[in-house]
């Protein structure tokens, strides 16, 4: 029997697993005929062996046929036969074209031609010879099963340990956001929740004298494509900050826009199609097409002002005195996308922080789920009023609300995409 | 000219582009693994119809639900297929778009591409829930 190592005991990568197991980890060493030998022998064998599902036959060393236990006895008991063949030799009841394979050959190519090969195979096994062709044993449909499901369920392990350690890193990335939220903040709440432990939601806060920049990210994308894409966002804009860009979000979405444009190759002039051609049908499927959707905030905590700029996603505010969730409207175009012109320009929009002023941000995440009675999407009015109802509350206890009415009206549906959503009270 | 059909599933949209009737329909949601994978066909399918055909009437059902950021890249694609056509074949186009009464989000994305394709029929319809259940 094989001796399979428990999952969590190997430390190999991906391909050293796969090349760790071969055809000639399933050998196992049983007794074999030759076409010399007699059915009378190969029964004798077989009564002798019980555990034999097949023996094979050998001649000068090289395979040239299997028998298969139930057949060579049905074949046996039918009246007269043991008479007619009992002294004759044992290729009668063989089947002459057995699964026969190099013992180097990888788990996977040999699972494909044993599955190619029909039943028979899973059944009686299939014979291991070496380099030369000769006969070293027999493999087992059984033993390959598990070998194949062991791989399989390690592959899986391999790649569920390097999602836990990606969002360990995505995390890390977002401490030091935490901790000057929590410097420059007393009453917020911060939500990120991707959809597969990593994902392409992502929100950027940084502390200075004067105030705090934040940023929150939308990246295309969701699991680990998405994660990469915050990382060099992340990157950018820690970087643009070095410079005195704070004071405004517009022109350092420009910038942002520039720089990925720029490093993705997704520069607009390499775009251009003549006209009359087909677009379409010519157009490199290999180039990418990625960029964000964001929020950028500075928010001036001695002149208590908020400059905000955004690529598709809008500031909600929210005054003691009105009482009611007002918009700031994003610009409609994307930063870094093919479709955004390198020398876009976004635009700055300001608010007074009056005491008491309530400020959200959210990615689409919780606006588009579909759920609810209808199947239709969250909605953005539906997320207003909630805000409405509850923005004298305390902010962590908005955000409890907000997600819990957010969790029942998922219900049953499937998450559609990472969920951000923050809100801050002045 | 081959018509377009595509079976729905649980994150691809049914695409049933009749180009010889000149009825396009998408009814579902879109959040394919690969969006440009999915909607690359459909673009090339759609493209070629939009080089043969001029002053005629095209009807195109749009019907989605949900479509992520990747997805509405491929159908602001789509739709500037046909804005272009619009304006330079003298096809007239008309896009039903089909929403929930209370679905605000799928109404207000209409309301743009109202905006950024001019030449489009653009015609909210209120699904009627009744039909639907």
């Amino acid at each position: 029997m094989l001796d399979i190592p428990l999952p969590n005991q190997s430390r190999a990568g991906l391909t050293e697993i796969e090349a760790e197991y071969i055809a000639g980890s399933l050998l196992q060493i049983i007794p074999f005929v030759s076409p010399q030998q007699t059915n009378d022998d190969v029964l004798n064998l077989l009564s002798q062996r019980p555990d034999l599902i097949a023996i094979p036959v050998v001649e000068g060393g090289m395979p040239i046929g299997l028998i298969n236990r139930s057949i060579f006895m049905d074949g046996m008991a039918k009246p007269f036969r043991r008479e007619l063949f009992a002294r004759k030799s044992c290729i009668a009841f063989m089947d002459k074209d057995p699964l026969i394979v190099d013992r180097s050959m990888s788990i996977q190519t040999l699972s494909f031609k044993v599955v190619h090969s029909g039943g028979k195979t899973l059944n009686d096994g299939f014979i291991i010879t070496d380099e030369t062709g000769n006969y070293l044993g027999l493999g087992t449909g059984e033993d390959l099963v598990k070998v194949v499901s062991y791989l399989q369920a390690e592959k899986n392990r391999l790649v569920m340990e390097s999602i836990n350690y990606a969002s360990i890193i995505q995390k890390s990335f977002l401490r030091t956001s935490r901790e000057d939220m929590n410097t420059a903040l007393q009453d917020y709440f911060m939500h990120w929740e991707p959809r597969d432990k990593v994902g392409g939601d992502y929100y950027f806060c940084k502390k200075f004298d004067d105030g705090f920049f934040l940023a929150l990210i939308d990246c295309t994308g969701h699991g680990v494509p998405g994660a990469f894409m915050t990382l060099i966002m992340a990157a950018f804009l820690d970087h643009i900050l070095l410079e005195d860009n704070r004071y405004d979000p517009a022109s350092t979405l420009s910038i942002m826009n520039q720089k990925v444009k720029t490093a993705l190759c997704q520069r607009t002039e390499s775009n251009v199609i003549p006209i009359n051609s087909a677009k379409y049908a010519i157009a490199n499927s290999e180039q990418s097409d990625d960029g964000m959707d964001t929020a950028f905030c500075w928010v001036n905590t001695q002149d208590r002002t908020l400059t905000y700029a955004g690529a598709k996603i809008p500031l909600m505010y929210l005054t003691e005195e009105s009482g009611e969730v007002s918009f700031l409207n994003p610009d409609r175009k994307g930063v870094g996308y093919v479709n955004t012109p390198m020398e876009y320009v976004w635009t700055n929009k300001q608010i007074e922080l009056k005491e008491g002023t309530c400020i959200y941000l959210t990615t689409d995440g919780i606006i588009d789920q579909i759920g609810g009675a209808k199947n239709i999407a969250f909605g953005k009015k539906r997320l207003s009023t909630l805000i409405c109802e509850n923005y004298h509350k305390p902010m962590p206890e908005q955000q409890n609300i907000i997600m819990q009415t957010f969790y029942e009206y998922q219900g049953k549906q499937r998450r559609r995409d990472d969920i951000t959503v923050m809100g801050f009270r002045i | 000219m081959d018509n377009i059909y595509i079976t729905r599933t649980s994150e691809s949209p049914e695409v049933d582009f009749n180009f010889s009737n000149h009825v396009l329909n998408m009814t579902g949601e879109s959040y394919p693994e690969n969006a440009s994978d999915f909607f690359r066909p459909i673009l090339i399918g759609l493209e070629a119809y939009l080089a043969a055909t001029s002053a005629c009437e095209i009807v195109f059902n749009f019907q989605l639900t949900y479509f992520n950021s990747s997805s509405t890249k491929m159908l602001y694609n789509l739709f500037e297929l046909l804005n272009e056509s619009a304006s330079t074949n003298d096809n007239r186009i008309i896009l039903n778009w089909h929403h929930d009464e209370e679905d605000d989000t799928i109404l207000e994305f209409g309301l743009d591409i109202h905006e950024d394709f001019q030449w489009l029929d653009f015609r909210p319809i209120i699904l009627d829930n009744a039909e639907e259940a």
